[in-house]
């Protein structure tokens, strides 16, 4: 297939790539910008989350997004969080309630809690599990994630 | 005077997580490498069949191939295995399971070699295929391995069952089924292998043994051990299935192959056919008790299945016998284990090591007699614990750590008394159920069980730790610096881990068996007083100072005359003259003679325990089956808690995985595959763990561990199946007698 050219709005960047069209958000990122905090845990089939990444202010998976989709649009990867060295909040919520193990499933869940705050400042224990349930983690049991959240959650709201 | 801790039980961060969380941690597949090439294997299609040829010139002709190899190619050893050389790294001849590797395609891209696997030309002649254990146990069945299906029968006894059950005033027999399950680590088996100029090969993985795979990878090259180089890189959680050499096998083949870069990234479907899995087993339990309640005994007859190859099968054999007399004391016991190859994937090592399989077995038994008997399961429960000094029918003496059970019933029975409170949500039936649960620790006896460690104290005052067992995520290496900070009483900060890699690393032997902390902690403080022996010295000489007149505390040098040097002036000034500061120490676990009974197979027994037990409240829609645990309380005796937060996060993180054994993980077989997506095959998320959830941790302290320490990770999944199981009961009075507990199990529209 042609390749194709593609602007979007990569962690506040403009960025241009060129891509066979079928191929997804989530190959372009790892392979041709080098943006490995991105990962695959289900084989690109859309069940884990792990590929997690923020697309208009919402989360999707980007291993079910073709290269095309993304023209003109707003895209933010887990390096987007701390690009100036500094940790996001909820990373670092992340962190200190121990809600990071082997850390695989870790950039996809962290951006989904931030799109969930985002949205919802002051989540309930069933809203964060909703908001959650796309990102599949074996090692934690979830607790210290859902942790993490209201943590991240009361620190802002006493900001 | 006992001193005050400073680090040990704290909730440390650990140091790795902020790399992780900014996506910067670098597992296998992100490790970047020039020039890399690409490998994709072609599989069996077939459960089995006779490889009668293998055509691969068409794809050897795609654009972009490089390299198809088949077993023919490779130049060592062809097959491999941990424990008894039966696996091919490439089919030969004959295919024994769905998904096993045939032919390696070694291509610039990955898209070239996926293309070229599409004209790799095998003719298979298929045979019928076997995937029931008990029926592949029968010697009329065809045999898949040369010694035949049966890899290990294991029969031991004690005492005598028939007096035993001619005693009891109540016999009760069940037949219990395990699922096949994934470890369902995330990252799935990813290897990347580069060949260097002087024909030597650097290889990293994800691993729990790197040195195991160091020699697997020699054997396959025919290379010397010293030209292969493993390293470690960040895993993304291991859980047993990745004490398994076959993907970094092949990637290191590859690299030969092409003189070059290679990289193996399994899929996911792969990852379900190919990578080894926790063995489905059937176990027929029959146990007898007097009307007071006393055990009398125990008869128990199991398959486990260990598919297509044995893997670590019969170790999971082993740990499985051994626990089916749970935490109990029972008289007059007899098992007959059978582990069996059949067609199915391969079984091996995963989290629990058989002990989830017995106490699914052994705890809903032991609920189903109290029934019978009209006895308080707890009390049940209280008169048969075994106590110090009691003896098991290994012939295993139990030692002190025993006496954490009756602190778990009593904590059992209070919990127990709150979850009962709880009035069930609107149309909902409620229930609560508790399960006890024991896991050994360490290999077993006669196998080889070193772990070596290294401390180095760098110019700059920090300790480094060569570690010589890899962090699998579960936070080892956080346990092993806080351990370290302890010894020597420096600030955990100060301590640093660095990647295990074999060219310079000690080998601290592989990461499992509830023993990394015991093992590591233990040669980590022994390391950390050879350490200050040698600063000692090398002060005294500086000083011109008796060494025997010179102390060390928390990082400084007291001279006799009570002033205080830092520990880093003297490093420092070392490092000029270029001598660095290194100790190491081995730790052996022990199997001390005159209590480890010498008459069973190598490997057995085990001679430490940890244990612990779990409450389950579950609410149930009578109409729709569903299970709904809400509420859930988990205690463990960890003996002393090293790392708050590592301790909380496997306790936890095991609950999880406990509670997809029970309610919802099974590889079937559908038609002519195997359930190999995480669209089919269903593990828990964020919304199925429980609303209400508290941890108990204990801490009877074990005398041979660091500070007091034993084992954690792997009995935290042990008794969450029989648990919920139990209160499934209470809610509804179904006894499931196989997992997992669908809503079909519980209306009894499946058995
Ligand atoms: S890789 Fe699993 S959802 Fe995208
Ligand atoms: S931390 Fe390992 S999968 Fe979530």
């Amino acid at each position: 297939m042609k390749p194709i050219e593609v602007i979007f709005t990569l962690n506040g960047k403009d960025t241009r790539v060129s891509s066979d069209p079928n191929r997804t958000l989530l190959e372009v990122l790892r392979n041709d910008l080098g943006l490995t905090g991105t990962k695959d845990a289900c084989g690109g089939e859309g069940e884990c989350g792990a590929c997690t990444v923020i697309l208009n202010g919402k989360p999707v998976n980007s291993c079910l997004l073709f290269i095309g989709q993304v023209m003109g649009q707003n895209i933010t990867t887990i390096e987007g969080l701390s690009e100036k060295g500094d940790y996001h909040p909820i990373q670092k919520a992340f962190v200190e309630a121990g809600a990071v193990q082997c850390g695989y499933c870790t950039p996809g869940a962290v951006l989904a809690s931030k799109a969930l705050l985002d949205n919802n400042p002051r989540p309930s224990d069933q809203e964060i599990s909703d908001g959650l349930s796309g990102n599949l983690c074996r090692c934690t049991g979830y607790k210290k994630m859902m942790d993490a959240i209201h943590l991240a959650a009361e620190r802002h709201s006493n900001d | 005077m006992t001193e005050i801790l400073k680090t040990i039980g704290k909730a440390e961060i650990r140091k790795d997580a902020w790399q992780k969380a900014a996506g910067k941690a670098l597992y296998t597949a992100d490790i970047p490498v020039n020039n890399l090439k690409h490998g994709i294997v072609f599989r069996s299609p077939h459960h089995y069949a006779r490889i009668l040829e293998i055509d691969t010139t068409d794809a050897l002709n795609m654009p972009g191939v490089l390299q198809v190899l088949t077993a023919e190619d490779i130049p060592g050893d062809k097959i491999f295995g941990p424990l008894v050389p039966d696996q091919p790294s490439l089919a030969q001849e004959v295919v024994r399971h769905l998904g096993e590797p045939v032919v390696l395609i070694i291509a610039e891209s990955r898209k070239e070699a996926l293309a070229a696997r599409e004209k790799i030309q095998v003719t298979f002649e298929p045979l019928t295929p076997v995937f029931d254990p008990v029926l592949a146990a029968k010697p009329d069945t065809p045999q898949l391995h040369e010694d035949g299906n049966v890899i290990t029968e294991l029969n031991v006894q004690d005492g005598d069952i028939e007096r035993g059950f001619e005693e009891a005033d109540i016999v009760l027999e069940e037949v219990y089924h395990l699922p096949r399950i994934s470890p369902g680590y995330m990252e799935p088996e990813t290897s990347l292998a580069v060949w260097e100029q002087d024909n030597s090969i650097t290889v990293w993985v994800s691993s729990q043994h790197p040195f195991t795979d160091q020699g697997f990878i020699a054997a396959a090259l025919d290379l010397p051990v010293s030209s292969v180089r493993v390293k470690s890189s960040v895993i993304g959680g291991a859980f047993g299935g990745k004490e398994d050499s076959s993907l970094s096998i092949l990637a290191a083949l590859g690299a030969q192959a092409v003189k070059g870069a290679v990289k193996l990234v399994n899929n996911r479907r792969e990852s379900f056919l190919a990578h080894p899995k926790r063995h489905p087993a059937q176990i027929k339990y029959k146990l007898g008790a007097k009307k007071d309640g006393s055990f009398t005994s125990l008869k128990v007859e199991a398959y486990l299945d260990t598919g297509a190859y044995s893997s670590y099968g019969p170790a999971v054999g082993m740990i499985f016998t051994e626990t089916l007399t749970g935490s109990y004391k029972i008289p007059n016991v007899q098992v007959d284990t059978y582990v069996v190859y059949t067609n199915s994937p391969i079984s091996g090592a995963m989290r629990g090591f058989g002990s989830p399989q017995s106490h699914f077995a052994v705890e809903s038994m032991v609920d189903l007699m109290a029934e019978e008997l009209e006895m308080d399961p707890i009390r049940l429960r209280e008169k048969n614990i075994l106590h110090p000094g009691d003896k098991i029918f290994t012939g295993v003496i139990i030692n002190e750590t025993a006496n954490s059970l009756p602190i778990c019933l009593k904590n059992v029975r209070e919990i127990i008394q709150r979850f009962q409170a709880i009035k069930p949500s609107p149309g909902k039936k409620a229930g609560v159920g508790f399960a006890l649960a024991s896991q050994s620790m360490g290999l077993g006896a006669n196998v080889p069980d070193d772990s070596t460690h290294r401390l180095e104290w760098a110019p700059d005052g920090r300790i480094l730790i060569h570690l010589g067992s890899p962090d699998l995520g579960q936070g080892l290496a956080t346990a092993a610096e806080q351990i370290t900070a302890e010894s020597l009483g420096i600030p955990f900060d100060q301590v640093v881990t660095l990647e295990l890699d074999t060219l310079d690393s000690p080998n601290g032997n592989v990461t499992c068996a509830s023993r990394m902390t015991y093992m590591a902690g233990n040669a980590l403080i022994d390391a950390s007083e050879k350490l200050i022996q040698q600063l000692l010295i090398h002060s005294s000489r500086i000083l011109d100072v008796p060494v025997e007149n010179l102390l060390y505390k928390n990082g400084q040098v007291i001279k006799p005359d009570g002033s205080k040097v830092p520990a880093v002036e003297f490093v420092s000034r070392l490092a000029e003259e270029s001598i660095v500061l290194c100790s190491e120490s081995t730790f052996s676990f022990p199997y001390p003679e005159d209590t480890t009974p010498q008459h069973l197979p190598i490997g057995m027994p085990h001679v430490l325990f940890c244990f612990g037990a779990q409450v389950a409240r579950v609410e149930i829609d009578p109409e729709l089956g569903t299970v709904d645990v809400t509420h859930f309380a988990a205690i463990h005796d960890v003996g002393k808690v090293i790392s708050q937060a590592g301790v909380e996060g496997q306790i936890e993180g095991g609950v999880a995985t406990g509670l997809g054994y029970a309610l919802y993980e099974t590889m079937l077989q559908k038609g002519d595959r195997w359930v190999d997506s995480f669209t089919e095959y269903l593990l828990p998320t964020a919304k199925d763990l429980p609303h209400h959830y508290e941890n108990i941790i204990l801490e009877v302290p074990e005398a041979s561990g660091p500070y007091g320490a034993k084992g954690i990770g792997e009995i935290t999944l042990v008794p969450t199946a029989p648990a919920i199981a139990n209160a499934v009961y209470d809610a509804v009075g179904v006894r499931v007698t196989k997992l997992p507990i669908t809503p079909e199990r519980i209306l009894g529209f499946a058995d």
